[in-house]
């Protein structure tokens, strides 16, 4: 079997050297005021939704889907004929033309 | 003790953000920009270092009202960096961004020499160590976002399987399966930079 280059123990330490190497690069302070002002532009917090809050938004997002879903199936089942010479309608015909049990012995009241 | 009294302290600055005081927020940054930028600077490029911690603190307001208070308020906020890097890459292999520089002759010698040597020898020059960077970013960017965060966590940074899965927010299974097949595609890469050096000799 060959052995694996990936978990070659030399290579490793060197690719987690150079890994760590990537977190030493010094970075300005603009980005905390940068930061600042947009959190400042979202505004207060409201506190975290509860469960029926929360169920309600989500119907309310799956509404529009479930829609489309609902007319897509209605416009196919509209403009499909069932295919008479499929299994199982001949077999669904052929069983209609079979003569009852009632209609045999003439139980019929 | 002091831990404690960082972990109320947290707990005491969220509640004032959560009452209402937005500026109070400005105490979190203050607190934790080591460690989110520490994050962040391992896992994007250069040029998005400041960008995507900035986002991520952005991030860590619009969702504190789903911190519990509970758990520890940098392991949250870790999560929180992590994930935002995976949607920097995410984005980036969305939009192909993502800059990849060929990798030459060198490169394959580079990696035949590593591969000859024993661990304790160590390779403290630039230059290999450049040439590493080279080798893993050219893999690295080769990879999907989500191989790539697996890879950079479980085998780069050595965190366990349950700690990848808890700072990306994915189920363990999901973690060890993706950590699998992005060591396959590592190996599969590395091998074509090693064929490659042989057929060019």
């Amino acid at each position: 079997m060959r052995s694996r280059i990936s978990e070659n123990e030399s290579l490793k330490k060197v690719f987690r050297e150079a890994y760590s190497a990537k977190g030493t690069s010094e970075t300005g302070k603009k980005w905390q005021s940068q930061a600042m002002r947009r959190i400042r532009q979202i505004g207060p917090l409201r506190p975290a939704a509860g469960f029926w809050p929360a169920f309600e938004s989500m119907v309310w997002r799956l509404a529009p889907v479930s829609c489309v879903l609902v007319l897509v199936l209605a416009f196919f089942f509209v403009n499909t004929e069932p295919e008479v010479d499929s299994d199982y309608l001949g077999t669904m015909a052929a069983e209609m033309e079979k003569p009852t049990l009632v209609e045999l012995f003439g139980l019929e009241g | 003790m002091q831990n404690d009294a960082v972990r109320s302290s947290d707990a005491e600055i969220v509640r004032q953000v959560l009452d209402g005081n937005v500026n109070a927020f400005e105490a979190v940054i203050l607190r934790h920009r080591v460690l989110v930028l520490t994050i962040v600077k391992k896992h994007v490029p250069e040029d998005a270092i400041e960008e995507m911690t900035q986002e991520a603190f952005v991030r860590a307001y619009q969702s504190l009202p789903t911190f519990k208070g509970t758990g520890d308020f940098s392991h949250w906020l870790s999560s929180i960096a992590v994930k935002t890097c995976y949607d920097y890459w995410r984005q980036a292999y969305r939009s192909r961004e993502i800059p990849l520089s060929a990798l030459t002759e060198k490169h394959s010698q580079w990696l035949e020499q590593v591969l000859s040597q024993r661990p304790e020898e160590a390779l403290d020059d630039i230059e290999p160590q450049m040439e590493a960077r080279e080798v893993l970013n050219w893999a690295l960017g080769k990879l999907s976002a989500g191989d790539r965060m697996v890879l950079e966590l479980v085998y780069l940074e050595g965190f366990s399987v349950l700690e990848a899965a808890e700072l990306l927010g994915w189920s363990k299974a999901n973690v060890k399966v993706r950590s699998f097949r992005a060591r396959m595609k590592l190996e599969k890469l590395l091998r074509t930079v090693k064929e490659q050096g042989r057929r060019g000799r």
